[in-house]
C-alpha cells in the first residue's frame, strides 16, 4: 500500500467516524483512488529496470563478441536490436500496455547510445567523448518528443547533465550552450505534464547552477548563484498565489530557490578561499566569514518561517538541513580559533530553541485560526 | 501516454529512422576517412613498454605528439580549442612537426601534412622563449581498441620491436588509425565494415 494511501486509509476511518464522510462517500474514494493507476506500479518499475539492463546486455555481448563477428555483422545487430525495441515498443502501445511501451522505449534509448559507444570503439575514435553524450541525449529527447515517453524525458534529463559535467570538467567554462537542449527538454516537460520531469529539469538546471560560480569571472562568482537562488526564492514567495493558478509550482521553486541560494553561500563561506572546509580561518576572513554566516542563518531561518507559514514541507526540511550544515561547518571552520566548542554549541542551542519556540507559537496561532473559522 | 495507433508506429519509426541516421553518419563519416585519407605511417612511442597491450584499449604515443612552444606561429590558439599542427617528412623518411597554428594552414607540398590536434590538458605552452617547453598534443589516434584475447599475440609480437601506426588524413586534418605495423609489416589492417 502507497503512503498516500495508509494515510488516506487512517483519515478516511477518523472522519467517518467524526459523522464527516458517509461509509458510501468512503467507498467512493477508495474506487477513485484504485482506478487512478500509478505510473510506479511494480510492473513498470521492473519493466524499466529490465529495459536499463537490455541495455547493458546487449552492450557488452556486442564486446565480449569482439572478434568473432565482422563489423558489418556487429552494426546489423546493433541496429536490428534497435529496431526490434522500438518495433516492440509500438507493438505494446497497440496493445494498451502502455508502461511495457515506455520500458521498451527507454531499452531503444539504451542501445542507441551503446550503438555510438561501440561505433567510436570500433573505429578507434577518441574525439571527444562529450560529443558522444549529447548525440545520446538528444536521440532520447527525439523519442520523448516523438512519443510523449516520460521514461524517455527522464533518461533525457539525466544525460544532458552528465554532458554538460563532462564538457565543464574538460573545458572549464560555464558551458551556456547546455541551456538550448536543456529548454528544448523543459518544454517537452510542459507539454508531457508529467510533474516529476519537471523535478528533473528543475535539479538539473540547479546542477548546472550551483558550479557557475566557479567557471565563470576568475573564479569567484558564486554571489551570482546566491542572487539567483534568492531572486527566485523571493519570487515564488511574492507571486506564488498567481503563479500557482497556472501551475502548482511555486511551493518546489521556493525550495529550489532555497537549495541554490543555500549552495552558493556554503561555497563562498568554506570552498572558495581554497581551505575547502577544514583549514581553519585567518584572522582577516573571519570578518567576512561572521557576515555570511550571519546572512545564511538569516537566508535558513527566513525560509523555514515562510515554509511553516505557507505549509511548505520540502522547503522546511531543506532549510533544516541546511541549518544543521551551516552549524556544523561553522564548528569544524572555528574549531580552535576564535570561538571554543562549548561556546558554539551554546550558541547553537539557543538559535535552536528560539527556533522551537518560534514554530511552536506559529502552530498555536495557525490553529487559533483554523478554530475561528 | 498520448498517442495511439497508426500515430504511435509513425512516431516510433521515425525515432528508430532518425537515431539510424545518426550512427549510419558516424559509420559513414569514418569509412570515408580511411578509404580517401592520405596515408601517413607514425612510430608508435609505448607509453606504458611492459604492459602495452594489458587493458581493453591501448594508449597509444607518437613523437609527433611532442611539439616544443617554439613551433607556434601566429596568434596562440584558444584554450580547449583545436588547433592544427603540419607535419613534415624528414630525410629519413618519418614525420616531424615543424609548426602549430590556430587555424588551418594550406599546404600543397606532398612532403606536408597537416594533423587537428587538441592539448591534452586542454592549454598550452606559448611562451616562445621556453625552448624546452613542450606540449602534448592528442591527435584522437591515440586510443587503439585491442580485441579480446588478441592482447597477449600482439603483446608478443610488439616485444623488442618497432612498432608503428598506419594513419589516415583527410583534408581537414582529421585522422584515424587503418592498421598497426610491427617491424615495417602491416599486421593489423582495419576493415572498413
Amino acid at each position: 500500500m502507497s503512503w498516500y494511501r495508509s494515510k488516506l486509509e487512517r483519515d478516511l476511518a477518523r472522519w467517518q467516524a467524526a459523522g464527516w464522510v458517509s461509509p458510501t462517500g468512503a467507498g467512493a474514494i477508495r474506487r477513485d483512488l484504485d482506478q487512478r493507476k500509478s505510473l510506479f506500479g511494480a510492473a513498470p518499475a521492473l519493466a524499466v529496470l529490465g529495459a536499463v539492463l537490455f541495455g547493458f546486455a546487449v552492450m557488452s555481448f556486442v564486446a565480449a563478441h569482439w572478434t568473432g563477428m565482422s563489423k558489418l555483422a556487429r552494426l546489423l545487430l546493433l541496429l536490428g536490436t534497435l529496431w526490434a525495441c522500438y518495433g516492440g515498443a509500438a507493438l505494446l502501445f497497440q496493445r494498451q500496455l502502455n508502461a511495457f511501451a515506455h520500458a521498451a522505449v527507454l531499452g531503444g534509448i539504451a542501445v542507441y547510445g551503446a550503438s555510438i559507444m561501440l561505433i567510436a570503439q570500433m573505429y578507434h575514435m577518441e574525439g571527444n567523448p562529450a560529443d558522444a553524450l549529447l548525440l545520446w541525449a538528444l536521440g532520447a529527447l527525439l523519442a520523448a518528443v516523438l512519443t510523449g515517453s516520460a521514461p524517455a524525458l527522464a533518461a533525457t534529463f539525466v544525460l544532458l547533465s552528465v554532458w554538460s559535467c563532462w564538457e565543464r570538467l574538460g573545458s572549464e567554462s560555464a558551458h551556456v550552450t547546455f541551456l538550448l537542449p536543456w529548454a528544448g527538454a523543459a518544454l517537452t516537460a510542459a507539454w508531457l505534464g508529467w510533474r516529476p520531469a519537471f523535478h528533473l529539469a528543475a535539479l538539473s538546471l540547479v546542477i548546472w547552477i550551483v558550479p557557475l560560480g566557479f567557471l565563470i569571472w576568475g573564479h569567484h562568482a558564486h554571489w551570482l548563484v546566491v542572487l539567483i537562488g534568492g531572486a527566485v526564492a523571493l519570487a515564488a514567495a511574492g507571486w506564488g498565489e498567481a503563479l500557482d493558478r497556472h501551475l502548482p509550482v511555486s511551493a518546489a521553486l521556493f525550495a529550489y530557490g532555497l537549495g541554490v541560494a543555500y549552495a552558493g553561500l556554503f561555497i563562498l563561506q568554506f570552498l572558495d578561499d581554497n581551505r575547502w572546509l577544514v583549514g581553519s580561518a585567518e584572522s582577516g576572513g573571519v570578518a567576512r566569514l561572521l557576515v555570511l554566516a550571519v546572512l545564511s542563518l538569516a537566508l535558513v531561518l527566513g525560509a523555514m518561517l515562510w515554509a511553516l507559514k505557507s505549509d511548505n514541507r520540502p522547503a522546511l526540511w531543506l532549510a533544516y538541513a541546511a541549518f544543521a550544515l551551516e552549524i556544523f561547518a561553522l564548528y569544524v571552520r572555528t574549531l580552535g580559533s576564535f570561538l571554543n566548542t562549548s561556546l558554539f554549541f551554546l550558541l547553537a542551542a539557543l538559535i535552536v530553541s528560539a527556533l522551537a519556540w518560534l514554530a511552536y507559537r506559529l502552530h498555536q496561532s495557525k490553529v487559533a485560526t483554523g478554530a475561528g473559522a | 501516454m498520448k498517442l495511439f495507433g497508426t500515430r504511435t508506429v509513425g512516431a516510433l519509426a521515425l525515432v528508430a529512422l532518425l537515431q539510424t541516421a545518426a550512427l549510419a553518419v558516424l559509420v559513414f563519416d569514418r569509412v570515408r576517412l580511411l578509404q580517401t585519407g592520405r596515408e601517413i605511417t607514425l612510430p608508435i612511442i609505448p607509453v606504458d613498454p611492459r604492459d602495452l597491450f594489458r587493458g581493453e584499449y591501448v594508449e597509444l604515443g607518437y613523437a609527433v605528439g611532442r611539439v616544443p612552444a617554439r613551433l607556434i606561429e601566429g596568434p596562440p590558439p584558444r584554450p580547449h580549442d583545436p588547433f592544427y599542427v603540419t607535419l613534415e617528412k624528414t630525410q629519413d623518411g618519418t614525420w616531424a612537426p615543424i609548426k602549430l597554428t590556430r587555424d588551418r594552414p594550406q599546404e600543397t607540398s606532398g612532403d606536408r601534412i597537416v594533423l587537428k590536434g587538441r592539448s591534452r590538458f586542454g592549454w598550452l605552452i606559448t611562451d616562445p622563449s621556453n625552448t624546452n617547453a613542450m606540449n602534448n598534443v592528442r591527435y584522437g589516434i591515440e586510443q587503439y581498441f585491442v580485441p579480446q584475447g588478441e592482447g597477449p599475440r600482439l603483446e608478443a609480437l610488439a616485444r623488442d620491436k618497432k612498432l608503428a601506426a598506419l594513419i589516415a588524413v583527410d583534408a581537414g586534418g582529421n585522422a584515424a588509425i587503418k592498421g598497426l605495423l610491427i617491424d615495417g609489416r602491416l599486421q593489423y589492417e582495419e576493415p572498413l565494415l
